[in-house]
C-alpha cells in the first residue's frame, strides 16, 4: 500500500470516490432505472393564490398508460416544516396542498404513468376548479393590513418576527460622532445543481416499508417528514442518498415530490416511481434565496469604535416557511460573530408573499447580510476618513471571546486573515491611490458557523468503524456527501486516528437503514460534527485493538499506540508488532474480538433565546477576509475583476486541496450572485427560468483568485478543524462593492451590479458634481 | 436498422428517427455517465465526442451518426487504466460532486485533440459551455494544464 496515504490528515488525498466520478460509472438517481418503473409527474398550481374547489382525477385516470393519480384525499394533510424545535408556527406547508394554492408551482397533486408522454397528458386531464384570491408578490406590500392574507394563522403575513436586542442603542447613537443610514436590496437566486432534483419511491406494499433513493443532503430529516406525514414510523421508510450532484442548501428537507413518489407506488400496488424534476421546475420548485432589504442606521466614534447598529431586515419568503428561521436568524445574528458591538438592536422581518419559497441557500441568511453590513462599515469608516481596514481591525471580534449575545468564539483568525490578506494584496499601496486608472480596492469580511442546532434540540452525528479479518476499514458516517467530499474528508480523520493507511478505508454513508442518525449537511456542520463522531468511533476501534495487544504482550494499553500501521511502544518508541498483525490476533483462535468502534459527537452550545438573540449556536466558529480588486470600465459600465484574495480561517485543513476547491467554489458562487444571478418573477410567474436566462459562472468569467489558509487549530475540532463550506461568498459582494466605491466613487447598494446599474449611478455622481 | 460505432463497437439499433443521440446513449444503451441537466443545450453535461471532436448529444440525431466515432466518457480510459485527463482531474482535486465531470473532461479532451498545448485563455474558453457549479473552474484549469504535462511526458 502506497505509504503516501499514512498519516493522511493535511495532504491533499484524492477523492475516495474520485475514479467513478471521471470515468461516468458513478450511480447518481439520475441515473438509476428498476424493472417497471414508472415515470411520475407532479401537478402544480397555475395560480399564484386560489382557493381548490375541486379536484376532478377521473378522465385522467381513464387514459391507457396512468397507474396512479395522488392529491391531499390520498394523505393525512399532516403539515411539514424544517423548524420544527424552535418555530413550530413555522411548520405550514402540505405535501399535496388541499384548500389552497399559494404560489404559482405550489403541488396539489401527482401522476405515475407508463413514460413521461403519458404522465404529462394526464396531467392535463385533471381538471382542477379554483376561485382565484388576490395575490401579494412584495413583502412591503403583504405587511400591510389590507393586503390579501395567504396564510390563515398569521396577521399580515408576518410569518416570524426575530428581534436583537443588546445595550442601549439610541444612547449610543446619541453619542456617536458620525451616524448615517442606508438601505441594501438583496435579489433572489437559486441553488442550480447540476443534478436536479429527482427520486425513486418503493412502496413494499405487504411489508408497508418505504425505500426512497434520492439526490440529498439530509437523509435523515426526510425520513423524519415522511413518517410524519404518513403517520409511519421512523424504521419503516429507509431513505438511500445516491451519489449526489450538488446541495447547496436546496436538497435539505423534504419536497412533495419526494412524498409523491412514494405514495404514488403504494397507489401503483409497489411499482418503483421516479420523479425528476425538469430545469424549469429545478428554477421554481425547488427553494430560493430570500431577498432581503436591509435597513441600517449605525454610529460610530471619531476613533472607529462602533456604537451602535440597528436595523430592520425585510425578507420574502414566499409561499411557505421553508428553513426561513434559520435563514432569519443568520442575518440578524452573524454580525455578532464578526464585530464586537456592544449596542445592537435589529429586527427581521421574513413575510409571506405569493411567489415561489424561499429557503436555505448557501451561507443562509448570512450572503445578504454580508452584503449590507459590509458596504455599511465600508461607509462608517468612510464617513470618519478611516481606512476601512484599520476600521475593521479595531471593532473584530478576537479569539477566546464571548460575544455581546454570548456566543463563545475559541479559535478565531480574523485578523490575521485580514492582515495576511491585506499584505498578499498590498492593501497599503493601493487603497484610494488608483483613482486615475479606475481601479479600486474594497475588503468584506466574514464568520461562519458549525451547525446551528436549529432543526433538533440536537445537531448530533454518529459514526461506526468495523475493522475485518483482513484489515479493511469501513467507516459507516450518516453524513451526506453531496459532491463537497465529506466520505474522503471523514475517511481521512478516522485513519489518521487508527494510525492506519487512507487507502483501507471504504466509506458507506448517508443510509437510514445501516448508517447512523447525521442531521445532514448543511451550516458547514459535517467536518467538525461528523468528523469529531469519525474521530471518536476510530479512537475506540483502536482502543480496542491495543487492548488485546496489550494483554498479549502484557503490557498496558495505555503505553501503546498505533502509528503508521505499526503498533509501538510510547515510552520508548519500541516496535511491536504491525497493523495487520494487530488486526490477526484480535481476530485469532485466543482473542476471537471483532473490532466494531463506535462515536457519537453533539456540540457543546446553549439554546438561542430568539426573543433577544442571545445563545451560543455553535461549537465553533469559522473566519474569513475577502479583497476585491477591480477596474471598472467608466463607458460600458463593465466592473472587470483583477484579482480576489481569500484568507479563511480553517482551523485545520484535513485536506488543503478539497479546503481550496470549497472556498473557490463559493467565491464563485459569490461572484454570480454579485453580478448577474437574479431570479426574475412577473406577477408571480418566473420569467428566467433556465440557464440562457438566468446566467451561472462559466469558466470564462473566472477571476485570478488566491486562496491563504489560516490554521488556528481549534480545540474541538477533530484534529484542529472547522468547517468552511459556505464563509466564502458571504463578504463577495460587498468587498466587490467596496472596490467599486475606491475606484470609481459610486456606492451600488442594489444586487447585482449589472453595466447599466454601474452607469446609471456613474451618471447621477456626473450630475451632482 | 441504424449501426453505430460508440466506443470502438458497434450498435445496432431499430430508430424511429427522432431520437437524439443522448436519449440512446442514456435510456437505450446504459452509458450515463453522459448527463444532462439542462433542457435547452446549455449546460455541456451531455458532451460526447464525435469524431474526435466535443459536440452536444441533446442537439444529435442518433440516426444521423452512423459512419462516425462516437466517445462518451465510458470510452475514454483504457481497461482500468484511466485517461491522462482523467487522472489530472483526480490529483489535482478538480471534482466536487462531478456531475458536469464526464462533459468537462470530454470537452477537455477536445481541446487537446486539437490543440495539445493551450494557454490558460484557450482552456477557459474551451470549457465555457460546460457549467460547474461546484468547483469554481480553478482546480479543472489545473488540472488541463497537468494533463498536457501528462501527455507529453508519456509520448517521449
Amino acid at each position: 500500500m502506497d505509504r503516501e496515504f499514512l498519516n493522511p490528515v493535511g495532504k491533499s488525498v484524492p477523492r475516495i470516490d474520485g475514479v467513478g466520478l471521471v470515468t461516468g460509472q458513478s450511480k447518481y438517481a439520475f441515473d438509476m432505472k428498476f424493472p417497471n418503473m414508472l415515470v411520475g409527474k407532479m401537478l402544480r398550481s397555475p395560480h399564484p393564490h386560489a382557493r381548490i374547489i375541486s379536484i376532478d382525477t377521473s378522465k385522467a385516470e381513464k387514459l391507457p398508460g396512468v397507474k396512479a393519480i395522488v392529491t391531499h384525499q390520498d394523505t393525512f394533510n399532516i403539515k411539514f416544516g424544517s423548524n420544527e424545535f424552535f418555530f413550530p408556527h413555522t411548520v405550514d406547508q402540505l405535501p399535496l396542498e388541499s384548500e389552497k394554492v399559494r404560489y404559482i408551482g405550489d403541488e396539489i397533486g401527482a401522476v405515475a404513468a407508463i413514460d413521461e408522454d403519458t404522465a404529462n397528458q394526464a396531467l392535463k386531464l385533471i381538471d382542477v376548479k379554483y376561485e382565484i384570491l388576490p395575490a401579494v408578490f412584495d413583502p412591503v406590500e403583504a405587511m400591510k393590513p389590507t393586503s390579501p392574507q395567504i396564510h390563515s394563522h398569521v396577521r399580515n403575513n408576518i410569518a416570524l418576527i426575530l428581534p436583537v436586542n443588546f445595550g442601549n442603542s439610541d444612547r449610543a447613537l446619541k453619542e456617536s460622532d458620525y451616524v448615517r443610514e442606508d438601505i441594501f436590496n438583496s435579489q433572489s437566486a437559486v441553488h442550480a445543481c447540476m443534478e436536479v432534483h429527482n427520486c425513486i419511491g418503493q412502496w413494499e406494499t405487504f411489508s408497508n416499508k418505504i425505500t426512497l433513493w434520492v439526490s440529498h443532503q439530509a437523509p435523515f430529516k426526510i425520513r423524519e417528514a415522511m413518517a410524519k406525514c404518513l403517520k409511519m414510523d421512523l424504521n419503516d421508510i429507509r431513505v438511500i442518498k445516491t451519489p449526489t450532484g450538488g446541495g447547496f442548501g436546496g436538497k435539505l428537507e423534504m419536497l412533495p415530490m419526494d412524498f409523491a413518489a412514494c405514495l404514488l407506488s403504494k397507489k401503483s400496488g409497489g411499482l418503483p416511481v421516479k420523479i425528476c424534476y425538469s430545469r424549469e421546475e429545478e428554477f421554481y420548485c425547488s427553494r430560493r434565496k430570500h431577498p432581503m432589504q436591509y435597513k441600517l442606521k449605525s454610529g460610530v466614534k471619531k476613533d472607529g469604535t462602533i456604537m451602535a447598529l440597528t436595523g430592520e431586515v425585510i425578507a420574502d419568503g414566499g409561499a411557505y416557511c421553508s428553513y426561513g428561521p434559520t435563514v432569519m436568524a443568520a442575518a440578524v445574528m452573524r454580525i455578532f460573530m464578526v464585530y464586537n458591538i456592544k449596542n445592537l438592536r435589529i429586527t427581521g422581518y421574513r413575510v409571506y408573499t405569493n411567489t415561489p419559497i424561499s429557503g436555505a441557500i448557501r451561507g443562509f441568511g448570512g450572503v445578504q447580510s454580508g452584503f449590507a453590513i459590509e458596504s455599511h462599515m465600508d461607509l462608517l469608516a468612510r464617513g470618519i476618513g478611516m481606512d476601512p481596514v484599520e476600521f475593521r481591525l479595531k471593532n473584530i471580534t478576537g479569539p477566546n471571546m464571548v460575544t455581546t449575545n454570548k456566543m463563545i468564539l475559541t479559535s478565531n483568525g480574523l485578523k490575521e486573515c485580514i492582515e495576511k490578506a491585506t499584505i498578499a494584496a498590498k492593501w497599503n499601496e493601493k487603497y484610494d491611490k488608483q483613482k486615475n486608472i479606475y481601479r479600486g480596492i474594497g475588503i468584506g469580511i466574514a464568520a461562519d458557523v458549525m451547525g446551528s442546532k436549529m432543526y433538533k434540540s440536537h445537531e448530533s452525528a454518529g459514526a461506526i468503524v468495523k475493522i475485518e479479518e483482513d484489515c479493511s476499514i469501513y467507516l459507516f458516517t450518516g453524513a451526506a456527501d453531496t459532491g463537497q467530499g465529506s466520505n474522503t474528508v471523514l475517511s481521512q480523520i478516522a485513519a489518521q486516528e487508527l494510525g492506519v493507511n487512507f487507502k483501507r478505508i471504504k466509506c458507506k454513508s448517508a443510509d437510514t437503514e445501516i448508517t447512523p442518525f447525521d442531521t445532514g449537511s448543511f451550516a458547514s456542520r459535517v467536518t467538525f460534527i461528523s468528523g469529531n463522531a469519525a474521530l471518536l468511533a476510530a479512537r475506540d476501534a483502536k482502543k480496542q485493538i491495543l487492548e488485546v495487544v496489550a494483554k498479549e504482550y502484557s503490557l498496558n494499553a495505555d503505553d501503546i499506540d498505533i502509528v503508521a500501521e505499526e503498533v509501538r511502544n510510547k515510552k520508548n518508541n519500541s516496535f511491536i508488532l504491525s497493523f495487520e498483525k494487530a488486526v490477526e490476533l484480535c481476530y485469532s483462535f485466543s482473542y476471537g474480538r471483532q473490532v466494531i468502534g463506535r462515536g457519537s459527537y453533539n456540540p457543546k452550545t446553549t439554546p438561542v433565546d430568539f426573543r433577544t438573540g442571545e445563545g451560543n449556536v455553535s461549537g465553533s466558529y469559522s473566519f474569513e477576509a475577502q479583497i476585491a480588486e477591480v477596474q471598472v470600465d467608466v463607458d460600458t459600465g463593465i466592473v472587470k475583476i483583477i484579482k480576489i484574495w481569500d484568507a479563511h480561517d480553517v482551523g485545520k485543513a484535513i485536506n488543503p486541496s478539497s479546503v481550496e476547491s470549497q472556498i473557490e467554489g463559493a467565491l464563485t458562487m459569490g461572484l454570480g450572485y454579485t453580478f448577474f444571478e437574479d431570479l426574475i418573477f412577473k406577477d408571480g410567474k418566473l420569467v428566467n427560468g433556465n440557464f440562457s436566462g438566468y446566467k451561472v459562472p462559466r469558466s470564462t468569467d473566472i477571476p485570478e483568485t488566491e486562496t491563504i489558509l489560516v490554521e488556528t487549530n481549534d480545540p474541538n475540532g477533530p484534529f484542529g478543524a472547522k468547517g468552511m463550506g459556505e464563509a466564502a461568498l458571504l463578504p463577495t459582494a460587498a468587498a466587490i462593492a467596496n472596490a467599486i466605491h475606491d475606484a470609481v466613487g459610486i456606492r451600488l447598494k442594489d444586487l447585482p451590479f449589472t453595466p447599466d446599474k454601474v452607469l446609471k449611478a456613474l451618471k447621477e455622481k456626473q450630475n451632482k458634481n | 436498422m441504424v449501426k453505430l460505432r460508440i466506443n470502438n463497437k458497434f450498435y445496432e439499433l431499430d430508430l424511429k428517427g427522432n431520437e437524439t443521440l443522448l436519449e440512446i446513449l442514456r435510456d437505450h444503451l446504459g452509458f450515463t455517465g453522459t448527463k444532462t441537466a439542462c433542457d435547452d443545450a446549455e449546460c455541456g453535461a451531455c458532451s460526447v465526442l464525435i469524431d474526435g471532436v466535443q459536440m452536444l448529444s441533446c442537439l444529435i440525431l442518433a440516426c444521423d451518426m452512423e459512419g462516425k466515432e462516437i466517445t462518451t466518457i465510458e470510452g475514454l480510459s483504457e481497461g482500468e487504466k484511466l485517461h491522462p485527463i482523467q487522472e489530472a482531474f483526480l490529483e489535482k482535486g478538480a471534482v466536487q460532486c462531478g456531475f458536469c465531470i464526464p462533459g468537462m473532461v470530454l470537452s477537455s479532451k477536445s481541446l487537446l485533440n486539437k490543440n495539445p498545448n493551450p494557454s490558460r485563455q484557450e482552456i477557459k474558453e474551451a470549457l465555457d459551455g460546460n457549467i460547474c457549479r461546484c468547483a469554481g473552474y480553478q482546480k479543472i484549469f489545473e488540472a488541463v494544464e497537468l494533463a498536457v504535462e501528462k501527455i507529453k511526458k508519456n509520448k517521449k
